[in-house]
């Protein structure tokens, strides 16, 4: 047998080898283009889906927080409107006489304000400062108290003093 | 017949007289008073105070309130128990701006045995000021207060138990100004 004929085809073939050869060479590598079957490409398309449903997941997520943030900053807008609405004036002060101004009621508050979109907030405004809402109430109850505590006090006058006219007079004359 | 007839009318009529009247009781024992007829006034007046503070507010007002604050305590303690109070003021450039049936739609509203007048000083110079308590049960459930000045119309209408005495010493306290009605009153100072 020719070794070098199996080393590098060089010399002479062994006839038992070339038989083989031919036996075997069907088998032999041709090169040619490599076509993926069918369903291996449907198999690599099924793998974006996570990385699709990941990035759904995320856009839902910022549009839910900028509809938030969006929402608070209307609430915010409400708010401020509803305390600088005009406020039940000073105690008779003689300046306030020269203004002309009309006291809104306190029940024209929109109700928006009193409804709150998170307890939790809700609680921790009301234990950190007082609500505008509460601060707009006190004022209107103060101003109340006041009107009725002087006309009481002037009813009183009145009827402890009547002759206060008649003094008010010598004042005025004296 | 006759009388099965008369079972069948008679029924319904008790049935609604048992619904109304504890309605009608309710509404006639409510001391809160009708002032949206004095509405149209604004126009006129040069100046106009319209305040309407419900029991819920009243609550929201009472927790601002500092409890350390000696005034603050008491007129917490004042408005602790009431349920409403409504406050028209108009003040007016000239004389005879609002009329006799601007009062009269007051009035008519505080009328006996649901009001007792308490005080009506009349003052043709200075107005007249009459004070109206409603009265349950021996105790003061409301109160009203109308002043009726020649520049000047103010209907006070306080809505539950108001201590009268207390309310009347509020002048000169918490930026409430001290007008010096009261010739024996001191000041808070000298007390």
């Amino acid at each position: 047998m020719n070794e070098e004929y199996l080393w590098d085809k060089s010399g002479e073939p062994d006839s038992e080898i070339q038989e083989l050869e031919e036996t075997l060479g069907s088998l032999r590598h041709q090169p040619k283009r490599l076509d993926l079957p069918a369903n291996n490409q449907e198999t690599n398309r099924r793998s974006y889906i996570p990385l699709v449903a990941i990035a759904a997941t995320l856009v839902i997520a910022v549009s839910a927080g900028l509809f938030w943030l969006s929402y608070r900053h209307n609430q915010h807008q409400i708010l401020t409107t509803t305390t600088t609405a005009p406020v039940a004036p000073t105690p008779t002060i003689p300046e306030a006489k020269q203004t002309n101004e009309v006291v809104k009621s306190a029940e024209t508050i929109p109700p928006q304000v009193a409804v709150a979109t998170n307890r939790h907030r809700r609680t921790m405004t009301k234990t950190a400062t007082p609500s505008k809402e509460a601060v707009l109430a006190k004022e209107q109850l103060m101003t109340a108290l006041r009107l009725a505590s002087e006309k009481l006090n002037l009813a009183q006058r009145k009827t402890q003093n009547p002759s206060v006219n008649q003094i008010r007079n010598q004042h005025k004359l004296g | 017949m006759k009388s099965l007839f008369r079972i069948f009318l008679r029924t319904p009529a008790l049935v609604a007289l048992f619904l109304i009247a504890p309605a009608v009781t309710v509404r006639a024992q409510d001391p809160r008073i009708q002032l949206s007829h004095l509405d149209h006034l604004a126009t006129r007046a040069s100046q106009t105070v319209d305040v309407s503070v419900d029991e819920r507010l009243i609550q929201l007002a009472a927790k601002v309130f500092n409890d350390k604050d000696e005034d603050e305590a008491q007129i917490k303690k004042l408005v602790s128990g009431l349920k409403g109070i409504y406050v028209k003021s108009f003040e007016f450039d000239n004389e005879n701006e609002y009329s006799a049936a601007d009062l009269d739609t007051i009035k008519s509203q505080l009328r006996e045995p649901a009001w007792s007048r308490l005080v009506n000083v009349t003052s043709k110079r200075e107005g007249n000021v009459e004070v109206y308590v409603s009265l349950v049960g021996g105790t003061v459930n409301g109160l009203t207060v109308l002043s009726a000045e020649p520049k000047e119309l103010t209907v006070v209408n306080i809505v539950g138990p108001v201590d009268l005495e207390k309310l009347a010493k509020l002048e000169g306290s918490l930026g409430i100004p001290d007008l010096g009605i009261k010739s024996t009153k001191k000041p808070k100072d000298e007390q």
